[in-house]
C-alpha cells in the first residue's frame, strides 16, 4: 500500500475519532468561556429512531401546514373553562411587542388585568434562554399568565433545533407551571424550523401559529404595521377565549389602544 | 448511556445514512462523506493498479454516492453512459457522413433531451402557461444530482469522436467509470474524455505532491465552501430575502458578500473534486483562477469556471461560426454561448438574463477593443479596468442570486437610494465576524500566487503530525461556523 495514502487514511481515521469521541458531548465542550461545538456522529448513529413523540407537544403539523392560514389551524377547541379572574400578564419578547404591546395593553385594561410588556429589542429564543432575566422577572412581578412573542430574529437560522431547542426548552422551564401562550412569529418568508420547533416543544394549546396570516408590513418589510399588529392582537385574543389550553377573558376592548407598565431592555451586543 | 450504545440501533441509523435523500446530497464537505472515503481509500490503494478491478471498485463507489442523492435516477447515467458508448463507437466505424452527422444528432438529442426533461420541463410549462393565461401546476420532477455536468461531459466526448480528435474506448467500463468519476459528479469540473481516458490507462504514481497536494486542495475547498462561503451566505440570504428592510450600506454589502460567496462556494468545491482527484492520482486541470483580478469580462471567463467556459466555447461558440463569420454574426455567437451558459446555470429567467448580460459585456468589451488598445497601460488605467469589470460582475451577481427580476432591481436600487455611510460602523460592529471573513477572502483572493504555492509546499513538506493538527482545526472551523448565526437586523433599523 502506498504510504502517503497510508499516512492520509491514518489522518483521517485518528481524526474522526477524535471527533467521534467529541460527539458523546452534543451540546458543546466549554473551554475557557467559548464553547466548542461537536459534531452530531453520535447522535445521529446511536440514537434510537423510533422515539416517542413529545407527549406535551401540541397538535402534529405537517410542513404544508404551517403555511395555512389561521382560520385552518389544527388546534381543536379545548374543553377548559374559561378563566375569569383577573390576571397579571408578563408579555415578553422582541421588536414585535411595540406593535402587539398597546393592543395587548387595550385588552388588558378592558378586561381587568394587568400587563407588564417586556420588549427585548433583538432577542432571541438563544438570548433568553441563556439568560436569567425570565426568572428575575417572574420573581419580581409574580404574573400568573405569560405571554411570549419570540422567533422573528430565528426565521433563517439553519440546523435550528440542533442551535435552539436547548434554549428553548431552558425558557419554558423558567416558565414553568403559570399558563401560558406562545406568539409564533409573522413570516415575512419562509423559515428554516423555528415554527416546527415551536409547534413540537409548547404545550398542546398554547402555541398560536402566526405564520400563514396576513400582514401589512412597515417599511422594513418585516414589522407588521401599527394597525395590522392591532389585528394580529385581536386574532391572539380571540384564539386565546376560544381555543387555547388557558382561556382567560379577553373581550375585545372599546378603546384601541392603552398604555402599561414597559420596561425595554437594549440588543445584546 | 447503554441505552444509546445499542449495536442494532447503530447499525440501523448507519444503513438509514446511506438511503436515498433528496433533501440531503453528499457533500465532500459533509462528515459521512470522509467516513465513506475513510473506508474507500485502503481498497483503492490496493487496487489503484489493477485497472478494471480499480475501475469496477471506484464505479460502484461513485454510484453509490449518486443513490444516496438521486436514487434510482442514477440509472439515467447509466443509460447515457451506454448509448454514448456505443453511438461514439457506431460514429467512429462508419465512413458515411450522412450516417455519422445523424448518429451525432441522435446522441445529441438523447443526451440535452433528458437534461431538458429533467431540468426545464417546469419552466416551459410555466411560460407557456404564463402566455396562454393558465393556472400553472409544476410537475413533480426530480432533479438528479450532477445531470448538467455529465450531459456536457458526454456530448464533449461524442463530439470528440465525431470530429476525429479522439478514438472511442473500446471499453464501457472505462467509459462509465469516466462519466460518473465521483469527484466531478455533483460539480465538475467538467472534464473532458481526451483528457480523462488516457490517465486511467496509465499506472498511478501516487507521489508526495500528489496525495499531500491533494490534500491541501480539499483542505482549502473545505475553508472556502463550509467555513467562508456558507457563513457569508446566512446574511445574504437574509438581506437579498427582504431586501425593502435595509439600507443602502448592507444592501451594497450583501452584494460584495455574495460576489464573495459564490466565487468561494463554485471554486472551493471544485478545489475539492480537483483535490480528490489528485489523491486518487488524476489530473482534473484547473477550474477557477483568481477571477475577480480579471481586468475586463473576456479575461473573467478565462478565469471563471474554465472548464465550462472551455466547454461554451468550443461546443457552442466555436460550432456556431465562432468569429470566423464577421463581427455581426460573432456577436449574436457570443451571446447564444452566454444565453446558453445562463440557462445551463439554472431553468429560470434570472439565470437567461444573467447570461445575456455577459454576452453584451463580452460583445461590448470586443467591440471597444480597437479604442482599448490605444490607452496606455498604466496603473491607474488597469484599476480603472478592474473595478468597471467587478462592478458589472458583481451586478449581474445580484440578478443571478436574487428570487426575482423586482428583487434584483430592489437591491440593486436600494443599494443607491439609501445609501447613508452612517450605517457603515454600525454594520462592521454589529456584524464583525461577517465583515471580518468578508475581508480576509477578499484578501487572499488578491494574494500573489508565489504565496499560495509556497504556502501549499510548506504544507507538503510539513511533518504528519502538523498536517493532522490543521486538518483538526479546519474540522472544527466549520464546526463553529456551521452553528454562529448572523444578526438579522441591526437595531437602529429595528
Amino acid at each position: 500500500m502506498n504510504k502517503h495514502l497510508l499516512a492520509l487514511a491514518g489522518l483521517l481515521l485518528t481524526a474522526l475519532l477524535l471527533f467521534g469521541a467529541l460527539s458523546f458531548w452534543p451540546d458543546g465542550i466549554n473551554i475557557a468561556g467559548t464553547t466548542l461545538n461537536t459534531p452530531t456522529f453520535a447522535e445521529t448513529l446511536l440514537a434510537p429512531t423510533d422515539s416517542a413523540p413529545n407527549t406535551t407537544a401540541g397538535a402534529s403539523q405537517t410542513e404544508s401546514e404551517s403555511d395555512a392560514p389561521v382560520a385552518k389551524q389544527k388546534t381543536k377547541p379545548l374543553p377548559a373553562p374559561l378563566d375569569t379572574a383577573a390576571k397579571t400578564i408578563l408579555f415578553i419578547g422582541d421588536s414585535m411587542l411595540e406593535g402587539l404591546g398597546p393592543r395587548m395593553a387595550a385588552y388588558a385594561k378592558q378586561n381587568g388585568h394587568t400587563l407588564i410588556n417586556v420588549i427585548w429589542y433583538s432577542s432571541t429564543t438563544e438570548i433568553w434562554g441563556k439568560s436569567t432575566r425570565l426568572q428575575e422577572l417572574i420573581a419580581t412581578h409574580h404574573p400568573n399568565y405569560i405571554l411570549v412573542c419570540l422567533g422573528a430574529n430565528e426565521l433563517f437560522v439553519s440546523d435550528i433545533k440542533r442551535k435552539r431547542q436547548r434554549y428553548l426548552d431552558n425558557i419554558l422551564s423558567q416558565i414553568g407551571q403559570i399558563p401560558y401562550v406562545w406568539i409564533g412569529p409573522p413570516n415575512w418568508k419562509p423559515d428554516t424550523g423555528i415554527n416546527d420547533m415551536l409547534q413540537a416543544s409548547c404545550a398542546q394549546g398554547t402555541f398560536f401559529l402566526s405564520n400563514g396570516q396576513h400582514f401589512d408590513r412597515s417599511k422594513d418589510g418585516a414589522h407588521p404595521t401599527r394597525q395590522s399588529a392591532y389585528a394580529w392582537a385581536d386574532r391572539v385574543c380571540k384564539w386565546i377565549t376560544e381555543s387555547s389550553a388557558h382561556p382567560i377573558r379577553l373581550s375585545k376592548p372599546d378603546f384601541e389602544k392603552a398604555r402599561c407598565k414597559t420596561i425595554v431592555y437594549q440588543p445584546q451586543r | 448511556m447503554n441505552n444509546l450504545l445499542n449495536i442494532s440501533t447503530f447499525c440501523h441509523n448507519a444503513v438509514a445514512q446511506l438511503g436515498y435523500d433528496p433533501s440531503q446530497p453528499l457533500m465532500f464537505s459533509s462528515g459521512l462523506f470522509w467516513v465513506l472515503f475513510l473506508l474507500f481509500l485502503p481498497l483503492y490503494a490496493l487496487l489503484r493498479n489493477r485497472q478494471t478491478q480499480m475501475m469496477l471498485f471506484v464505479t460502484a463507489f461513485s454510484l453509490l454516492l449518486m443513490y444516496k442523492s438521486s436514487g434510482w435516477y442514477l440509472l439515467l447515467l447509466v443509460a447515457t453512459s451506454l448509448f454514448d458508448f456505443f453511438l461514439a463507437r457506431r460514429i467512429a466505424a462508419s465512413t458515411d457522413t450522412r450516417t455519422r452527422r445523424t448518429l451525432l444528432i441522435t446522441s445529441i438529442v438523447l443526451s440535452a433531451g433528458t437534461l431538458v426533461a429533467f431540468k426545464y420541463t417546469n419552466f416551459l410549462l410555466f411560460n407557456l402557461d404564463a402566455i396562454i393565461g393558465r393556472n400553472f401546476q409544476p410537475l413533480d420532477i426530480v432533479l438528479p444530482i450532477g445531470i448538467s455536468f455529465y450531459t456536457f461531459r458526454t456530448i464533449s466526448y461524442v463530439v470528440d469522436v465525431y470530429k476525429n480528435k479522439l478514438s472511442p474506448t473500446d471499453n464501457y467500463l472505462e467509459y462509465i467509470f469516466f462519466l460518473s468519476y465521483f469527484p466531478c459528479l455533483v460539480a465538475g469540473p467538467i472534464v473532458r474524455a481526451v483528457d480523462f481516458l488516457p490517465q486511467i490507462r496509465q499506472p498511478r504514481r501516487l507521489s508526495s505532491s500528489m496525495v499531500w497536494g491533494g490534500m491541501w486542495l480539499v483542505m482549502l475547498g473545505i475553508l472556502k465552501k463550509a467555513v467562508a462561503a456558507d457563513y457569508l451566505a446566512q446574511y445574504v440570504n437574509i438581506a437579498f430575502g427582504n431586501p425593502e428592510g435595509y439600507s443602502g450600506v448592507e444592501l451594497l454589502m450583501a452584494i460584495l458578500g455574495y460576489t464573495m460567496q459564490i466565487y468561494l462556494d463554485f471554486s472551493g468545491y471544485s478545489d475539492m473534486a480537483i483535490g480528490l482527484g489528485r489523491i486518487m492520482g488524476f489530473d482534473l486541470g484547473v477550474n477557477f483562477d483568481s477571477p475577480y483580478r480579471s481586468l475586463n469580462v473576456t479575461e473573467f471567463w478565462r478565469r471563471w469556471h474554465i472548464s465550462l467556459s472551455l466547454w461554451l466555447r468550443d461546443y457552442i461558440y466555436i460550432a456556431l461560426g465562432g468569429n470566423r463569420r464577421g463581427r455581426t454574426r460573432q456577436y449574436i455567437n457570443l451571446m447564444a454561448t452566454m444565453l446558453i451558459g445562463g440557462l445551463w446555470h439554472g431553468a429560470a429567467w434570472k439565470f437567461i438574463f444573467w447570461g445575456a448580460g455577459h454576452g453584451a459585456a463580452l460583445c461590448g468589451h470586443k467591440a471597444l477593443m480597437p479604442w482599448l488598445k490605444r490607452i496606455p497601460d498604466t496603473p491607474v488605467v488597469k484599476f480603472c479596468s478592474w473595478l468597471i469589470t467587478f462592478v458589472i460582475v458583481s451586478l449581474l451577481w445580484v440578478f443571478f442570486r436574487a428570487d426575482s427580476f423586482e428583487v434584483a432591481c430592489e437591491v440593486i436600487g436600494g443599494t443607491f437610494s439609501r445609501f447613508d455611510l452612517a450605517y457603515l460602523p454600525v454594520f462592521a460592529q454589529v456584524r464583525n465576524t461577517w465583515c471580518i471573513v468578508l475581508v480576509l477572502a477578499f484578501a487572499l483572493h488578491y494574494l500573489p500566487d508565489g504565496v499560495c504555492a509556497d504556502l501549499r509546499r510548506r504544507f507538503i513538506a510539513a511533518p504528519w503530525i502538523v498536517k493532522w493538527v490543521l486538518f483538526v482545526i479546519l474540522v472544527q472551523l466549520v464546526l463553529q461556523f456551521s452553528a454562529a448565526d448572523v444578526q438579522p437586523f441591526i437595531y437602529a433599523q429595528f
